[in-house]
């Protein structure tokens, strides 16, 4: 079985690459279309990965990341923020809340696999 | 007296004039972005069912290649040539999922423009009223005061538009972006 990975977005078409790039490389995809769906969501499994856009409604990719920290269960898992959001004060926001890697949109679908596979194999 | 008079009736009706048809253009600029928005969405939908239409019959037909090739006697060069293909095939389907991120940003730009002009359209709605609230029979005096109580208003209306307008999207080309390991 694949490892798991929670990837959150608002942007459906967004969604649909990344599951896609990732699906092709063997993972198990889950899709949350903001923070607040991708927390209800990583309550409900614990992912091996999880991948989170930064400016969604209802709650924000860092607000996600630090309502994850909170939980046991997510303490250790690697969470990557994928963004279009690039600069260094942004980044050190999302390091500051638990983020362990950064990605600047647009994301090209081998380097991405790279470093998801980097990250948790 | 008849001068100032003139004078505030005048900047009275520059002040309506400015704020009722900035507010229409900034009416029809909003229009258009909204039918923008709606034919990117629409366009960014296609491409991505096409994609994925023609993606899985590449692979399909993929298969149906290696099939052949293992059961037929196939010149060596031509296998090569085959696999070549099918290697350029790959570099295209990444760069056309890089590509198709396109709607994420340009749906980011718009509804900034958006927030921008709904904002703009506040602060002309400001410029407005203010404007009705000169009385006509202003003396020169009093009528600077309340052109710089105007011009504050705008200044600080402006202000806070501006830091609620934080600027999420800087990509000005479709190069995947930096990735950064922490």
């Amino acid at each position: 079985m694949g490892k798991t990975i929670l990837a959150v977005d608002d942007s459906g078409s967004l969604r649909q690459m990344v599951v896609f790039s990732l699906r092709a490389a063997g993972y198990q995809v889950t899709e949350a279309v903001d923070g607040q769906d991708g927390l209800d969501k990583a309550k409900e499994q614990v992912f091996d990965l999880v991948l989170t856009d930064q400016n969604m409604p209802r709650m924000d990719g860092l607000s996600l990341i630090r309502a994850l920290r909170a939980l046991p269960t997510y303490q250790k898992v690697p969470i990557l923020m994928l963004t279009t959001e690039s600069s260094d004060e942004m980044k050190a926001k999302g390091r500051a809340a638990g983020a362990n890697g950064w990605l600047v949109k647009p994301f090209d679908p081998q380097r991405l696999t790279e470093v998801v596979r980097k990250v948790i194999g | 007296m008849m001068e100032e008079k003139t004078s505030a009736r005048q900047i009275k009706d520059l002040l309506s004039g400015l704020a009722e048809h900035g507010s229409q253009h900034l009416a029809e600029a909003e229009t258009d972005l909204i039918q923008t928005n709606i034919l990117l969405r629409e366009a960014i939908a296609k491409l991505g069912a096409s994609f994925m239409a023609i993606h899985g019959a590449i692979v399909l037909q993929q298969q149906m290649v290696e099939e052949a090739l293992a059961c037929a006697a196939v010149p060596a060069d031509a296998v090569e040539a085959l696999r070549a293909q099918s290697g350029q095939i790959g570099l295209h389907v990444n760069s056309a999922i890089t590509g198709l991120q396109f709607q994420d940003m340009t749906n980011q730009l718009i509804s900034r423009t958006m927030r921008r002009i709904a904002g703009l359209r506040d602060v002309l709605l400001l410029v407005g009223e203010e404007g009705d609230m000169i009385p006509v029979e202003t003396d020169a005096s009093h009528m600077q005061v309340l052109l710089d109580k105007i011009t504050e208003t705008m200044r600080a209306q402006s202000t806070v538009l501006e830091k609620e307008l934080w600027k999420a999207v800087c990509q000005t080309h479709m190069e995947s972006g930096d990735i950064e390991l922490f």
